[in-house]
């Protein structure tokens, strides 16, 4: 499918250009906001909404979401899954007979863009509820906006004020808890030496926050380095990052895909895997396609922190995940990974709000987003403990990951440790798991 | 301060790296001093070929070295399309406006290459050379035949070139152009005709930039397109656009600083300055003996 469509893609783009130069979840999901009456499963096996196959034709419920588009750079496929998964909760009675009606608006890493798709979703094409935010900036420049409306986010963060603020919860947990879950793994081989290395961008440096915690409370020497993406020179990054680790150091990683792959190719391409001790990579790392891209001789000698379960995962959610995108999920670019996974739990907790709210409830922008805040002990196969959202005045309801590694034949990504606390040391995973265990 | 033993491997990456950059460079000359066109598309073109390459043989499987043929044919028919359409409108406009259509050329390739080769779901992609696999060792460097390939094949294009531009009839009608397009033409040299091939030879050299590049840097869309094409054009700008040996020479030292300063804890997050600092450099070199952006009288 995605061949065709890309081949569709360059012959349309080479007839163009050609004409123009010739012219010139969850094992039972059955999460609870007000009430567990409702649950999005059947006989063990769940399913989208009612799941009674019945076409939604009532008024809409509009929902929205913003994501990053630009080249190099594309979160899209979050939004589109969510809307992949309303298609599905549509054609399975909707919400009590109310069709969700979903947008999604993209912005370019501008604090104009990122400002406007808000105010358009909002004012403009008055949604009531935004789920499957996933953009470098846009929480950090929206949220106060949020917090006046009275929106509350269910997302997939990446900027700060994904987790730091009242308004946003994530149904991951962001670069900074995830580097801090690849550093525990590769302190785990007992290394002399951890370097840290990721981009040279505005607001990274809080992510290095938690993983110079971590290396500390294990007494291992600890190394921020930074390089300027996008990386010109993966090969030099590589070496240095090597010949600073020493052969009993390992490295720690928290880039792009892209960028990631820069450096790891590098390192193969000069035969410096084994010149330290490990090798880790936060979770933007966990692509089928960086698996395939590196090829064999990674396996165990890379691990990567994952946030999401493996989407091929034999479990109730993870199946109706797969068969929603094959089914509902045709421009979802990327197919199965991640990105597409969020986008489908974040779908999933936001149904399950709207139907906890009663078959005979007002959608409102206030009455939804006062049922979003409630979800709580959200329950679903592809994350390691249930979601909620709560009252708090920060959201880290994921703080607990797995470690995934390419494959021995080099092609997909498989699980190598299983689900894991991250290191309480970070300030935050403590106060939260504190909220947790008043619930 | 690292040891001698720990510079090598920086020292092979940036000769490498230097020799595309090198080989961009000398088609970015030639074509200044044909056409009078700064070409800013350079980059973007090649990038467009690698994709394409690694589609054909990565999505359809393609035998490899039709795909890499492939991508240089693109390049080809890309560059002297746009410069059999664009040359001629534009062969009498300022020096800027050349570039600037260019430019516009490369964002529309970035723009179709981004929506073709999508990022979302996190796809990466990586296009290696069969010749990744073969290395052998330089003192404590490990040096692998593709950038063994990368500075040889800038070391030839270079001579070459400068054999082409200085013993040829073409030469020498190529260099007539570049000093007087009008007058040139008054004297019978087949303008329409040497412009082309100046373009053919671009498009070439810009193909084959696209492929190295893949391999030595990734197959990344603004990488290939903007971040590769300034070290390329600093190398040439440092040459005043006119000398094929100073490419060459300027190239290697843009990839050697670049690659060399990493190691430097000092100094290592500003490397990519490198071409910047030396472009900018050049610029104002270029701009004291008389303003090769200002016209062709430079050359």
């Amino acid at each position: 499918m995605r061949r065709n469509l890309v081949r569709g893609r360059v012959t349309a783009v080479l007839g163009v250009a050609a004409l123009t130069t010739a012219l010139v979840v969850g094992v039972t999901s059955s999460s609870g906001a007000a009430s567990t009456s409702v649950s999005q499963s059947k006989g063990g096996k769940s399913v989208c909404g009612l799941g009674n196959g019945k076409k939604a034709t009532g008024s809409p419920i509009k929902l929205g979401a913003i994501n990053t588009q630009q080249p190099g750079t594309d979160f899209t496929d979050i939004g589109l899954m969510a809307k992949a998964y309303f298609d599905c909760v549509n054609a399975n009675g909707g919400i009590y007979g109310h069709r969700i009606a979903f947008t999604e608006e993209t912005e370019s890493t501008t604090a104009q863009t990122a400002s406007a798709a808000a105010k358009k979703l909002i004012e403009g094409i008055k949604v009531v509820g935004l789920v499957g935010n996933s953009s470098i900036i846009e929480a950090d420049i929206n949220h106060k906006y949020y917090e006046q409306k009275g929106f509350y986010v269910i997302g997939a963060g990446i900027a700060v004020s994904a987790y730091s603020t009242s308004h946003f919860a994530s149904i991951n947990m962001g670069p900074r808890y995830s580097s801090d879950g690849a550093a525990q793994w590769a302190l785990s081989k007992k290394p002399d030496k951890l370097i840290f290395d990721q981009s040279n961008v505005p607001g990274t440096g809080y992510n290095a926050g938690g993983v110079a915690l971590i290396a500390k409370k294990y007494k291992v020497p600890y190394k921020l380095e930074t390089d300027n993406v996008p990386i010109q020179d993966g090969k030099s990054v590589a070496q240095r990052l090597v010949q600073d680790a020493g052969k009993n150091g390992v490295v720690v990683l928290n880039f792009t895909p892209p960028e990631a792959l820069k450096i790891l190719q590098g390192a193969q391409q000069q035969g410096l895997q084994d010149d330290v001790k490990a090798w880790a990579c936060s979770t933007p790392c966990n692509t089928d396609f960086l698996a395939a891209s590196l090829g064999p001789g990674w396996y165990g000698k890379l691990g990567v922190n994952a946030e999401l379960n493996l989407t091929s995962a034999k479990a109730p959610d993870s199946a109706l995940y797969r068969s929603v995108l094959k089914q509902y999920g045709k421009a979802v670019k990327g197919g199965l990974g991640s990105f597409s996974q969020m986008g489908f739990t974040a779908g999933r907790i936001a149904t399950q709000a709207l139907l906890d709210m009663g078959p005979n409830a007002t959608y409102t922008a206030k009455t939804v987003n006062a049922a979003f805040k409630a979800v709580k002990d959200f329950k679903t196969d592809i994350l390691c403990k249930p979601w909620y959202y709560g009252k708090g005045s920060f959201h880290l309801p994921n703080n607990t990951d797995r470690t995934v590694t390419p494959s021995k034949d080099g092609k997909v990504m498989v699980q190598l440790q299983g689900c894991f606390g991250i290191d309480p040391v970070d300030p935050e995973v403590a106060a939260a798991r504190k909220i947790e265990a008043k619930q | 301060m690292p040891s001698w033993t720990q510079l090598q491997p920086f020292i092979v990456t940036g000769l490498s790296l230097g020799g595309v950059y090198a080989l961009s460079g000398t088609g970015i000359v030639v074509l200044y001093r044909t056409t009078g066109v700064l070409n800013l598309a350079f980059g973007a073109i090649g990038m467009f070929g690698a994709f394409l390459s690694w589609q054909l043989i990565h999505e359809e499987g393609w035998p490899q070295g039709l795909g890499f043929l492939a991508a240089v044919a693109f390049s080809v028919v890309a560059m002297w399309l746009y410069g059999m359409v664009f040359g001629p409108p534009l062969a009498q406009r300022d020096p800027l406006v050349k570039a600037s259509a260019t430019l516009g050329f490369a964002l529309i390739l970035l723009g179709a290459s981004s929506w073709i080769w999508s990022a979302a779901g996190g796809a990466t992609r990586f296009q290696p050379i069969p010749t990744d696999t073969h290395h052998f060792s330089v003192g404590e460097a490990m040096v692998n035949w593709t950038q063994v390939i990368a500075l040889a094949v800038g070391v030839l294009v270079v001579v070459l070139t400068g054999a082409l531009l200085r013993f040829t009839r073409l030469g020498t009608a190529m260099r007539a152009l570049a000093n007087d397009r009008e007058v040139s033409a008054v004297l019978g040299v087949p303008v329409r005709r040497v412009e082309a091939v100046a373009w053919l030879w671009a498009g070439v050299l810009s193909g084959v930039s696209g492929l190295l590049l893949s391999d030595l840097v990734g197959l990344d869309q603004v990488t290939l397109t903007f971040i590769v094409l300034i070290s390329s054009v600093a190398a040439a700008l440092i040459a005043r656009l006119r000398s094929i040996l100073g490419t060459l020479v300027a190239g290697l030292g843009i990839g050697l600083v670049d690659a060399c300063a990493q190691p430097f804890s000092g100094i290592s997050r500003y490397h990519d300055m490198a071409p910047f600092v030396l472009a900018l450099v050049g610029l104002l070199f270029v701009t004291r003996k008389g303003g090769a952006l200002a016209g062709r009288r430079i050359v």
